[in-house]
C-alpha cells in the first residue's frame, strides 16, 4: 500500500430505527477500507418498509464497492445483529453482507466459542463443532428467560398492566437468541474470528493502516474482580443462575407444566381471586425485572473501541453501561484518552445508563455550547417510544441526556431523519498524513 | 398445642437416621383446608401456569409424623402445605414468646377496598408461587411467595430435580422475619440511612440463622463427624464457627444460593475491621446486613464457648460430650434470638442505624437480666459490634452502659391516665402534646401514634416485668431552604427550593408505674435527619424517586447476583 494512514473517515448512521448500524469508511489516497460496526433493529423507523434491512445491506454493498473489511458485532441482542441474519433463499439481509467478504469478524470474549460457562477471560484457540455448541448453550438461560417472557406477554395478558406486557415483549424479543445471525458471524466464509476484552489487540490495525484502535471494553471476569472485590464470587455463578432461572421460568411459563396436575381447582373461589389475579401482576413484574437486569448484563459485554488517528478520536461503545466501563475508566492513561473524543456513538441508544455522567461524559473537553471545528460530534441511532417509560424518568432517549446533546454537541439524531432517509453521514478529517 | 412434622432445614439436609425431620409445636387453632388458620392462609397458587390447587387438607393431623423418606416429603403436596404452614406458625410463635404480646401484620386488609385499614390480620402463603429463583414477602399482594426451580444435580424423579423454597426452613424463617418486622415496624421499609436499607434483610438472617439451632437435632446433624466426646480444642469459639457453623453453611448454600446468595458461609467469614462499617463496599444493603449478621452469630459463637469451659474441668483439659456441646448451643442461641426480639422494642419506629439496634438489644437484656456475668452475652455483644466499627449509642445517664438512659428532664403526669395510656393512641397522644417540650419533639409536625403495646415478660427474679410501649411518628413537609430553621442541615449540592419529607419518631417506654422508663428516638428535627438526607441525596434518591413495589423481591434479586447499582452515573 502507498500510504500508510487515511486522510478522512466517513461515517454513515443507518436508519435502522431502534438499532445500531455504522459504516466507518477510512479514506486512503487510492482506496476506501470499511468497517461496518453493528448492523440490526427491534423496530424499524416509523414509515419505513418492511425491508428496511435489506435496502440498508444492499446501500452498504454498493458503497463498499463489494469488499467489506471488518464487522464489529458489539454484542449479541437483536437490534445490534438481527441484520447479519441470513434465510432459506439467499436474499436476507446477512447473506447480502456475507457477500462482501470481511477479513475479520470482531466479537467481545464472551461470544468465543472457547469460553465455557464461567469462564474468567478469553482464549484464542481455533473453534471445534463441540466448542460452538457450548458457546451456544453458555447463553441459552439467558435466552430461555427471554423467550418466557415473550410468552409471558401474551399469556399473561389478561392480569398484567399493558405497560409491563408491551416491555415484556420488546425486551424479551431483543434478548431472544438470533440464531441465525450468531451462526452467520460464526462462519463468514475467509473471515478470521476474533474475541476481545480490555486491553487485547483488535486485530483491525493491520486492516487500517495508521488507525489505533484501543478495545477498552468488555474487561474479562478476572478484570473485573480486580475492582470489584465484593463481586468476584458471584461471577462464577453468574451464568448457572441465568441456566437454572432459565429452565425454571420456561418450564413453567413456555410449557406449562404443572407440578401437581391431578390437583387442579375445578374453578377459582371468589375469596381467592383477588390474590390470584395480584399473584398473576406479581410475576408479570417479575419476569421484567428479570429480564431488565439480563438485558443490561448482556449489553455489558459490548465491545468498546476507540479508534485513533492522530489527535482524533472516536468512541463506539455499544450498549456498555458502567458496570463494562468501569475497568477503563478506572485507569488514568485510558481517561486521559477518552478526554480528547473527536466523536461519540451515544451508549444504548440513549438510555439513563449507558453514557457514564460523570466518569465519562464530564470528561469530553470539546463539549462546547458553540458551533466550531472542534466541537464533539455525537451519533444517536435509537426510536422513540419502545423503552422505558418517562413516567418513571426511564425513557429511551432519556430527555435529560438528549437535552445536553444538542446543547453541547453537533448531534446526528436519526430521529430527525426525513421519511425514506436511509442514512446521514459525518465526515472527520485527519489532516495531513505525518511523514 | 399441636405438633406438626416439619423438616429441620430442607430435603437435603440429613444425618444417620434419614432426612432431619422436626416437630413444631404451635397453639391448637382451629384449621380450615389450606391450611387456613387465624394468622395464615395457604393458598396454592401458581402463577406461572395459572394454576389454582385444591387446598390441602390433613384435617390439623400430622400424617408424617413417622415418614424418613425424604422423596415421600417432596412429592406430597400435603406436606408442602404442611411444612409451610408450621414453620411459618413456628416463626411467629416464637416472636410473640419472645415479646409477650401478639405480633400484628402490616398487610391493607383484604381486596375489599382495603377495608381494615392497614390491619389485616392473615397473612397469605403461596407455596409454589411461580417457576422461578426466588421468595418474598410482600405488603402490597399481602402474602409470603416462595418459588421453585430446578435443581443443580439433575436425578431421579421429576420433582426430586425441583428446588422447592417452601420446604426450606431458613426461607420460611427469613420471609415470615421480614412480615413479621414489617408489622411491628412497617416504616423500616421507607428510604432512609444505609443501615436502615440493610436492617430488613440482615436481621431477618440473623433470625433464620439462630432459629436453626432450635432443635438439637438440628444442631447435631451441622457437625456429624464429631466424635461422641468433644475435646476441649474443638471447643474454641473458633473451632466451633469451622465445624458446626460452616457445616450448617454448607449444607444451606448448597442450592439456595440462586434465592439470596450465602448469608452465613460469607457472614462468618469476614475478617473483624472497624473500617468495613464505613467503607464503599458495605454501602449495598445486601452486604451490609452481612456485618450486623457476622457480629450477632460471633457473639453467639462467644457465648457458646463460654458456656462450655465449666464443663471441662477445672483442668480445663476434660472433653465434653457431644450432646452436651449441642444442648448448651441450642441454649445460647434461644438466649441471643430473645435479645434480639426484644430489642425490637427498645429500637426507634424510623430511621434505625445499627448503632440503635445495639443499644437496643443490651436494653432489653439488661432490663430482664440486670447481672449479665455468669455467660456475657452482652459483653460479647459489645465487643463483636465494635470489632465491626459498630458501637452502641452514647447516653449519659444510663443504668449500664450501652443502654439507654432514662429521660433527663421532668415529665408531667398530671394530665394522663395510666390504665388508659397502656392502650388507648387517643391518651398517648395526648401525653407526648403535654410533654412535647421535654421530650424534645418538634412541635408543629404531623405527629400520630401508630401502636401502643403492653407486653409481660418474666425476668430473672421470676417476677413479671410489665412494660408499656408507645410508639410515635412525625412527618414534615418543607423545602430544603428551610431545614435550617429545624436545625437540620442540607446536603452540599441540593437545590435550595428541593421539596422534602421528613419523617421522625420514637418509642417511650413506661414501667409497671406509668412512668416514663425510656425515650428511644427523637422528632423531625434531630441530627439523624441531617445523615438520613445525606445518605438519601447520595444515593441519588430525589433524582430517580421511583416506587419500589416490592422491595424484598429486588433486594434478594440483588443479593443472588451482587447487583451493583451506580445512581450517581445516570441520567
Amino acid at each position: 500500500m502507498a500510504t500508510k494512514k487515511p486522510t478522512s473517515v466517513t461515517i454513515r448512521t443507518y436508519a435502522v430505527g431502534f438499532g445500531d448500524c455504522f459504516l466507518l469508511s477510512f479514506k486512503y489516497p487510492n482506496e476506501a477500507r470499511h468497517v461496518l460496526i453493528d448492523f440490526g433493529s427491534t423496530a424499524v423507523p416509523k414509515g419505513a418498509p418492511a425491508n428496511q434491512l435489506q435496502r440498508i445491506a444492499q446501500d452498504i454493498a454498493t458503497t463498499t464497492g463489494g469488499k467489506l473489511h471488518a464487522i464489529v458485532a458489539t454484542h449479541r441482542h437483536a437490534d445490534h445483529i438481527s441484520g447479519f441474519a441470513t434465510n432459506a433463499t439467499g436474499s436476507g439481509p446477512g447473506d447480502i453482507i456475507r457477500g462482501l467478504k470481511p477479513d475479520v469478524v470482531l466479537q467481545p470474549w464472551t461470544e468465543d466459542p472457547k469460553a465455557q460457562r464461567d469462564a474468567r477471560k478469553a482464549t484464542r484457540t481455533a473453534q471445534s463443532g463441540a466448542a460452538k455448541l457450548r458457546a451456544l448453550a453458555a447463553l441459552e438461560g439467558m435466552h430461555e428467560v427471554a423467550r418466557a417472557a415473550e410468552a409471558a406477554a401474551t399469556d399473561l395478558r389478561e392480569v398484567v398492566s399493558k405497560s409491563v406486557s408491551e416491555q415484556l415483549s420488546f425486551i424479551g424479543e431483543d434478548n431472544v437468541k438470533n440464531l441465525s445471525a450468531v451462526r452467520n458471524l460464526m462462519s463468514m466464509p475467509g473471515a478470521e474470528r476474533l474475541y476481545v476484552n480490555f486491553g487485547s489487540k483488535s486485530g483491525l490495525e493491520r486492516l487500517l493502516p495508521g488507525v489505533k484502535v484501543h478495545v477498552l471494553g468488555p474487561p474479562t471476569l478476572e478484570q473485573s474482580a480486580t475492582i470489584k472485590k465484593q463481586r468476584a464470587r458471584d461471577e462464577v455463578e453468574f451464568w448457572q443462575f441465568w441456566q437454572r432461572q432459565g429452565v425454571a421460568v420456561s418450564s413453567g411459563v413456555s410449557h406449562g407444566q404443572r407440578l401437581f396436575p391431578r390437583d387442579v381447582a375445578a374453578e377459582t373461589p371468589p375469596h381467592l381471586r383477588w390474590f390470584r389475579q395480584r399473584l398473576g401482576e406479581v410475576y408479570g413484574d417479575e419476569l421484567l425485572q428479570l429480564v431488565t437486569i439480563l438485558d443490561s448484563a448482556m449489553n455489558n459485554t459490548s465491545v468498546i473501541l476507540l479508534f485513533e488517528v492522530g489527535t482524533k478520536r472516536l468512541l463506539f461503545p455499544g450498549d456498555a453501561q458502567l458496570e463494562n466501563w468501569e475497568y477503563a475508566l478506572a485507569r488514568p492513561e485510558v481517561r486521559k484518552l477518552l478526554a480528547g473524543t473527536t466523536l461519540y456513538k451515544v451508549g444504548h441508544h440513549g438510555s439513563l445508563n449507558a453514557t457514564p455522567k460523570t466518569k465519562l461524559w464530564e470528561i469530553f473537553k470539546n463539549k462546547s455550547r458553540t458551533k466550531s471545528s472542534r466541537r464533539l460530534l455525537t451519533l444517536l441511532s435509537t426510536r422513540e417510544d419502545k423503552h422505558g417509560h418517562a413516567s418513571d424518568h426511564t425513557e429511551v432517549p432519556r430527555s435529560t441526556l438528549l437535552k445536553e446533546l444538542k446543547s453541547k454537541t453537533s448531534l446526528t439524531n436519526t430521529l430527525d431523519y426525513k421519511a425514506g432517509e436511509l442514512c446521514r453521514e459525518t465526515l472527520v478529517k485527519f489532516g495531513e498524513p505525518v511523514q | 398445642m399441636r405438633r406438626l412434622t416439619v423438616l429441620g432445614q430442607d430435603p437435603g439436609f440429613s444425618d444417620r437416621r434419614g432426612v432431619v425431620t422436626v416437630q413444631v409445636e404451635i397453639p391448637r387453632e382451629r384449621l380450615a383446608p389450606g391450611p387456613h388458620g387465624a394468622r395464615f392462609h395457604v393458598v396454592d397458587c401458581d402463577a406461572s401456569t395459572q394454576t389454582l390447587y385444591e387446598p390441602a387438607n390433613a384435617n390439623g393431623e400430622d400424617p408424617f409424623a413417622d415418614v424418613t423418606d425424604v422423596q415421600r416429603l417432596v412429592d406430597s403436596r400435603l406436606f408442602h402445605a404442611q411444612n409451610v404452614y408450621g414453620t411459618a406458625m413456628e416463626t411467629l410463635c416464637r416472636y410473640e414468646r419472645g415479646l409477650g404480646r401478639r405480633v400484628p401484620w402490616s398487610i391493607p386488609g383484604g381486596s375489599l377496598e382495603r377495608a381494615a385499614n392497614g390491619r389485616g390480620h392473615v397473612l397469605k402463603i403461596a407455596p409454589h408461587a411461580f417457576s422461578e429463583a426466588n421468595a418474598y414477602y410482600s405488603r402490597r399482594d399481602e402474602g409470603v411467595l416462595f418459588g421453585y426451580f430446578p435443581s443443580r444435580a439433575a436425578s431421579g424423579s421429576k420433582r426430586s430435580q425441583t428446588v422447592f423454597t417452601c420446604l426450606s426452613h431458613d426461607v420460611i424463617a427469613h420471609e415470615t422475619t421480614h412480615a413479621v418486622l414489617d408489622g411491628l415496624r412497617p416504616r423500616y421499609t421507607d428510604p432512609s440511612s444505609d443501615d436502615q436499607a440493610a436492617f430488613h434483610e440482615g436481621f431477618a438472617d440473623v433470625f433464620a440463622l439462630l432459629s436453626a439451632f432450635r432443635h438439637t437435632r438440628v444442631v447435631s446433624a451441622a457437625f456429624p463427624d464429631t466424635p461422641r466426646s468433644i475435646p476441649p480444642r474443638a471447643l474454641t469459639a473458633e473451632s466451633l464457627r469451622r465445624s458446626a457453623l460452616t457445616g450448617l453453611a454448607e449444607q444451606l448454600g448448597a442450592e439456595l444460593g440462586s434465592i439470596r446468595g450465602d448469608p452465613l458461609r460469607s457472614s462468618v467469614q469476614i475478617q473483624p475491621s472497624a473500617t468495613l462499617y464505613t467503607s464503599a463496599e458495605y454501602m449495598e444493603p445486601h452486604k451490609r446486613g452481612e456485618l450486623l449478621v457476622a457480629a450477632v452469630m460471633n457473639a453467639f459463637l462467644a457465648v457458646w464457648a463460654k458456656r462450655l469451659r465449666p464443663l471441662q474441668g477445672e483442668s480445663g483439659k476434660q472433653s465434653v460430650a457431644r450432646a452436651r456441646v449441642v444442648e448448651e448451643g441450642a441454649a445460647a442461641a434461644d438466649h441471643v434470638l430473645t435479645m434480639a426480639i426484644r430489642a425490637l422494642d427498645y429500637a426507634p419506629p424510623v430511621n434505625i442505624d445499627f448503632h440503635d439496634y445495639l443499644t437496643a438489644l443490651l436494653t432489653a437484656d439488661h432490663e430482664c437480666y440486670p447481672d449479665d456475668s455468669k455467660y456475657a452475652y452482652r459483653q460479647a455483644l459489645v465487643e463483636w459490634f465494635g470489632k465491626y466499627g459498630i458501637e452502641p449509642v452514647r447516653e449519659h445517664h444510663s443504668p449500664e452502659p450501652g443502654t439507654w438512659s432514662a429521660p433527663e428532664r421532668p415529665l408531667s403526669y398530671r394530665r394522663s391516665h395510666f390504665h388508659s395510656l397502656t392502650h388507648d393512641p387517643d391518651e398517648a397522644f395526648h401525653f407526648i402534646w403535654e410533654n412535647r417540650e421535654a421530650l424534645g419533639i418538634y412541635p408543629d409536625a404531623f405527629t400520630y401514634v401508630p401502636a401502643v403495646n403492653r407486653s409481660v415478660k418474666v425476668d430473672v427474679d421470676g417476677f413479671a416485668v410489665q412494660e408499656t410501649f408507645i410508639q410515635y411518628v412525625q412527618i414534615l413537609g418543607l423545602e430544603a431552604r428551610e431545614l435550617r430553621k429545624i436545625g437540620v442541615r442540607a446536603p452540599n449540592g441540593m437545590p435550595r427550593t428541593q421539596a422534602l419529607t421528613l419523617h421522625g419518631g420514637g418509642v417511650l417506654v413506661f414501667d409497671e408505674f406509668g412512668r416514663l422508663k425510656f425515650h428511644v428516638g427523637s422528632g423531625v428535627n434531630s441530627r439523624k435527619q441531617t445523615d438520613r438526607l445525606e445518605s438519601l441525596w447520595a444515593h441519588g434518591f430525589f433524582r430517580h424517586e421511583r416506587q419500589t413495589q416490592r422491595r424484598f423481591a429486588e433486594l434478594h434479586r440483588a443479593r443472588a447476583m451482587a447487583n451493583t447499582r451506580f445512581r450517581e452515573e445516570r441520567w
